[in-house]
């Protein structure tokens, strides 16, 4: 029982991290634990888990409270992970293979960083095309995605506290998106994109599905953390703004 | 001429909404889904808004109910949980020139404290930006997450495998 407990913890504590909401952890982590005979109970908050086990003899159970990881956003796991609860409770697949498969998904190599930023970019850039931007300012908006989303992986990589590498990278990218403003093609536009690729729209959606579903703490938590992150976004911009105001007007 | 326009608008939505995806690591088997996805209901609601006259909120909330009801279809080919699908899907549709006007038109409002209709003006801007942006965010989650409490079944056992 134990070792299933510890699993679970585990496995819950990784899907909450990587960005998964709350229902659907909790489905999961029930989904597993029944698949021994188990019923597992589990509470869930913003940074821990609780977690009780329990089998048919009411003497024997495992408590567990565990940290939740700050990993980064990995719809990757969240897919795996989640039909690796289906497997384990339809193929009734021994322990040691789950954690197996569960190593192998977790550490499975992330996509390359390099492509990351490219897709980025061109992201950004597609972007502006849809809100009327014409190429040169397109390919401004690339530069500008990029340098941004570079810095913002060094920092990250570095451990630079969340909110000064959204402040920073905004700044950066839309610093470098005001360039346009040299060119005479349409730089509000080039500036007003440059930022998007940071709008952290995982912990938004998460957070109005949380709420709806009744994990009402869980989805004020992770507005709160959005809405923060939108501010630090905004301060980033307003730097730029502040700089280059007398020329946009 | 229309054609093409609605064309490159959904073409624009598809790398928009593939780079975003990118960034949160998708599974590699998602990204056509996702392409998919972003091009229909971007190019929905520019449908609805150039030719039919909707306001861009109302067209958010039905281009994200596109999306959310072909997340729950698509999901299951994937095999991926809806949000997986159509977090990036949506996220081409954020109304990013309010956003950035909104933080404009903050900024001049300070630097104008001292002429009045300057002012007035700037506190305008603000709020009208403000409301498009807020509400056209809610609508696209509140619309995508819809589906999910309409088929909770399906939606739930998305990444179990058909037998």
């Amino acid at each position: 029982m134990s070792d299933v407990g510890a699993f679970v913890a585990e496995y819950a504590a990784h899907m909450m991290g990587c960005g998964v909401h709350t229902s659907r952890v909790i489905r999961c982590a029930k989904r597993i634990g029944e698949a021994y005979g188990y019923e597992v109970r589990v509470s869930v908050f913003q940074k821990s888990i609780i977690l009780n086990v329990q089998g048919g003899d009411p003497q024997e159970r495992y408590n567990e409270v565990t940290e939740i990881p700050p990993l980064p956003i990995s719809f990757a796991h969240n897919a795996e992970l989640s039909a690796l609860s289906w497997e384990t409770h339809d193929d009734h697949l021994p322990l040691a293979e789950v954690k197996e498969r569960y190593r192998r998904i977790v550490q499975a190599p992330a996509m390359p960083p390099l492509l990351m930023l490219v897709l980025a970019g061109l992201a950004n850039a597609s972007f502006c095309a849809l809100f009327g931007g014409d190429w040169c300012s397109r390919g401004i908006v690339f530069v500008a995605t990029v340098a941004g989303f570079f810095l913002k992986q060094r920092m990250t990589a570095a451990h630079v506290n969340h909110y000064i590498v959204f402040a920073l990278s905004a700044f950066v990218a839309s610093l470098c998106a005001s360039v346009s403003l040299l060119f005479g093609t349409t730089a509000e536009i080039a500036l007003s994109t440059s930022v998007l690729f940071l709008v952290p729209g995982v912990p938004l959606i998460n957070g109005v599905i949380d709420i709806l579903e009744g994990h009402m703490l869980n989805g004020f938590a992770r507005l709160a953390n959005a809405a923060l992150l939108i501010v630090c976004i905004a301060v980033g911009l307003s730097f730029t703004l502040m700089l280059v105001k007398d020329s946009l007007l | 001429m229309i054609a093409m326009d609605v064309l490159s608008d959904a073409l624009f939505a598809a790398v928009a909404g593939m780079g975003f995806g990118a960034i949160s690591c998708p599974p590699r088997h998602a990204f056509p889904y996702i392409a998919l996805l972003a091009a229909a209901g971007h190019a929905t609601r520019f449908c609805l808004m150039t030719f039919v006259g909707v306001d861009i909120a109302v067209g958010s909330l039905l281009a994200s109910l596109l999306i959310g009801f072909g997340s729950l279809w698509l999901g299951r080919r994937a095999r991926t949980p809806m949000t997986v699908l159509y977090i990036p899907a949506l996220l081409p549709m954020v109304p990013g020139r309010y956003a950035y006007n909104m933080v404009f038109s903050q900024i001049m409002f300070l630097h104008t404290m001292n002429d009045a209709h300057e002012r007035s003006m700037y506190m305008d801007m603000f709020f009208s930006n403000a409301m498009v942006t807020c509400s056209v965010i809610f609508m696209l989650a509140v619309g995508a997450t819809l589906p999910m409490f309409l088929f909770p079944k399906r939606a739930y056992s998305i990444t179990r495998r058909r037998r």
